[in-house]
């Protein structure tokens, strides 16, 4: 027998009853839905969790300034302390010259309080080194950056970031180029305008949308070498020298090496007081990894399961449909129908009955994940593989879950079914 | 082993035996069939039920295998062969026809006579043209389209025999192709295989209704699974033979 002639033969009895056919595949339907819609909805997640952490940058170490606790110290009675912590220009000439450190961006909050009329708006004065810019994968999209020539003349510019331009400014104000702000007793010129659209959020000092930039240079001359601020009720002062370097490392290979190297420095000249942290993008990338691993190999057992439950139940229907059919099976047999062509036969009908399914459940997971992605605005990415994979797999639960019908039908005895009526 | 020229008969049987095992018991159910078809002739086997009709029948049509003896099929033998040569066999040199008919409902009259050709590998076209030129052998040129339920059981039984005739086969194998049909109708398709044996064709039909005895060029009766009696029609020749019990 062709195989031409086999497959219409199958492709014609399925035809016959097609709502059977349709609800025989419903367990290989769902299935195939859930999975085609949990992994476009793990992969949207992990895609976007991915990017922020990419963001950051992976070839970056960051090193932070950070309150310690109070030590114990009593300060009920206290009308005046100080305290100063973090980051110093000696950890920061130290690491520059480490192994494998390509360069150190400093970055420091001038803990200015920035105020619209009588509101205290979430916003940050923070002077940075030129390569900030980049390093903080943010973008120019008004304006120029700063310019040597500011750092060089302390000069009172800054560059602000989208959401300073939204709070600070009217709706109606395109061009802020050349706009002044004034932070307490200081005025300064608006030369650019950045956005950063990965939400960085730096350790430290925060989000580049959200900070009034200025140069280094000009935040020492106008501030002094260490940003201080000043709480309410008792007097309590807070010195800090530089709030958070930027590592960027000549080689991710050792990163690790490079970050523990700094982690010893730090431990060893903070000693115990822990007034810094540390954070690695590229550690953070691997566990989240690990994470998404482990969320994936969960839900493939859940749409493994269901894909077994419908399996079974085509296994199922298939036998019935066996026995049902047992005088056609054996009609056949006589007529020259070889054990191999009413296998082949039931084995196509069931495969055809699975990638049916898997094809439905294919466009069924993806309306799921549309809509899921609609309305409950979670990232969804899409993928041919998934779509290549859900198939395989249908095909293969047909191969699967087929065999032993179709192996049944090919026993059926012509003898003792044909003259059974 | 008598000698026998391979080509003068269609099928012959020699001694054949078979012995179903029912638990500890052996049933000897054919005890010894000696049988020679010539090519066109038109055999009746005839036999009340338990004379061992059915599994003559079973084991004529390939369907079965016997214990013991030899089956010759167009010269040749086929009590050794496995099932895939059996059912290519089946296939090829059988023209089966049963009581019920046994159509695919779903297929069309052309598909249901084209279906012994799918299973011989013919192509489509070639099955085509054969199927019709069958169907106008049984006078069905005209119900092409039709499906097996639209037909009347004569009909029913025309398409049968157009399918059992497709592959050319060396002998037809009707068992009771009447049962199911009334008496005018019955006579009908006698009619028709009896125009098929003019043309040429062999036919062996398995039956217990005597009154056909007239189309047959010979009639064997089953005895407690052996030949009994055997009558050549055209002479009236009766020929008895022993019953062994």
């Amino acid at each position: 027998m062709k195989f031409s002639d086999q497959i219409s033969l199958s492709f014609h009895n399925l035809m016959l009853h097609k709502i059977r056919s349709v609800l025989t595949s419903l367990g290989i339907i769902f299935g195939v839905g859930s999975v085609i819609s949990m992994l476009s909805i793990s992969q949207g997640a992990k895609e976007q969790a991915l990017a922020s952490i990419e963001a950051m940058g992976i070839d970056k170490i960051i090193v932070s300034s950070r309150k310690p606790p109070m030590e114990g110290k009593d300060t009920s009675n206290a009308s005046a302390t100080t305290q100063t912590y973090g980051l110093t220009l000696a950890d920061l000439q130290h690491i520059r010259q480490m192994e494998n450190v390509k360069r150190v961006t400093v970055a420091r909050n001038t803990r200015q309080k920035i105020m619209k009329g009588i509101t205290l708006l979430e916003l940050t004065l923070i002077g940075v080194d030129p390569a900030f810019l980049k390093d903080s994968n943010s973008n120019l999209i008004q304006g120029r950056w700063l310019a040597p020539g500011d750092y060089l003349m302390k000069a009172p510019n800054c560059v602000v970031g989208r959401n300073v331009k939204r709070k600070l400014f009217n709706l109606g104000e395109q061009n802020i180029i050349g706009s002044r702000i004034t932070v307490e007793n200081h005025v300064y010129n608006v030369v650019g305008v950045i956005e950063n659209n990965h939400g960085t959020n730096i350790l430290g000092i925060g989000k580049p949308d959200d900070m009034i930039i200025i140069p280094m240079t000009t935040s020492q001359a106008k501030y002094g070498n260490r940003s201080s601020t000043v709480s309410t009720g008792t007097l309590q002062v807070e010195e800090v020298e530089y709030d958070t370097f930027i590592v960027t490392v000549e080689d991710t290979f050792y990163i690790d090496y490079t970050s523990k190297r700094i982690a010893a420095y730090l431990d060893k000249t903070h000693g115990a007081r822990r007034d810094w942290e540390k954070l690695v993008p590229y550690d953070l990338l691997l566990q989240k990894e690990k994470t998404q691993n482990i969320f994936t190999i969960v839900m493939a057992s859940i749409a493994g399961i269901s894909l077994l439950v419908g399996g079974i139940g085509i296994m199922n229907i298939m036998l019935a449909n066996v026995y049902e059919r047992r005088k056609e099976i054996g009609t056949r047999r006589a007529l020259g129908a070889k054990k191999n062509d009413i296998i082949i036969q039931f084995l196509l009908e069931t495969i055809f009955l699975t990638f049916l399914g898997g094809a439905i459940g294919v466009g069924m997971g993806i309306g799921i994940a549309e809509v899921v992605a609609r309305y409950a605005g979670m990232p969804v990415a899409f993928s041919v593989w998934f779509i290549l994979l859900a198939l395989v797999i249908s095909a293969a639960i047909g191969i699967l879950f087929g065999t032993y019908p179709a192996w049944k039908a090919a026993q059926q005895n012509p003898i003792d079914v044909l003259r059974a009526e | 082993m008598p000698d026998i020229p391979v080509a003068k008969y269609a099928l012959s049987m020699e001694n054949l035996l078979k012995t179903y095992h029912a638990g500890e018991f052996d049933v000897p159910v054919l005890k010894g069939i000696n049988l020679h078809v010539n090519r066109g002739e038109f055999l009746g086997i005839m036999g009340s039920s338990g004379s061992g009709k059915s599994t003559l029948l079973n084991i004529l049509g390939l369907l079965d295998k016997p214990t013991g003896g030899t089956y010759l099929l167009d010269g040749q033998r086929v009590e050794t062969m496995d099932d895939a040569m059996l059912t290519e066999l089946r296939n090829i040199k059988i023209g089966f026809i049963f009581q019920a008919f046994n159509l695919f409902p779903h297929l069309t009259v052309e598909e249901n006579i084209e279906v012994p050709m799918v299973y011989a590998g013919v192509a489509k076209k070639i099955r085509k043209k054969i199927a019709r030129e069958n169907a106008e052998r049984v006078k069905l040129a005209h119900r092409l389209d039709h499906r097996p339920t639209q037909l009347s059981g004569g009909e029913m039984q025309r398409v049968a025999i157009a399918r059992s005739l497709v592959n050319k086969p060396t002998f037809l194998l009707a068992d009771e192709p009447t049962g199911n049909l009334d008496e005018k109708t019955g006579d009908e398709i006698m009619e028709l295989f009896h125009e098929l044996h003019r043309q040429g064709v062999t036919i062996v039909m398995v039956t217990h209704n005597p009154t056909y005895e007239q189309h047959y060029d010979r009639v064997i009766y089953l005895r407690n699974g052996q030949v009994g009696k055997e009558i050549d029609v055209k002479n009236g020749k009766i020929t008895e033979f022993e019953v062994k019990q």
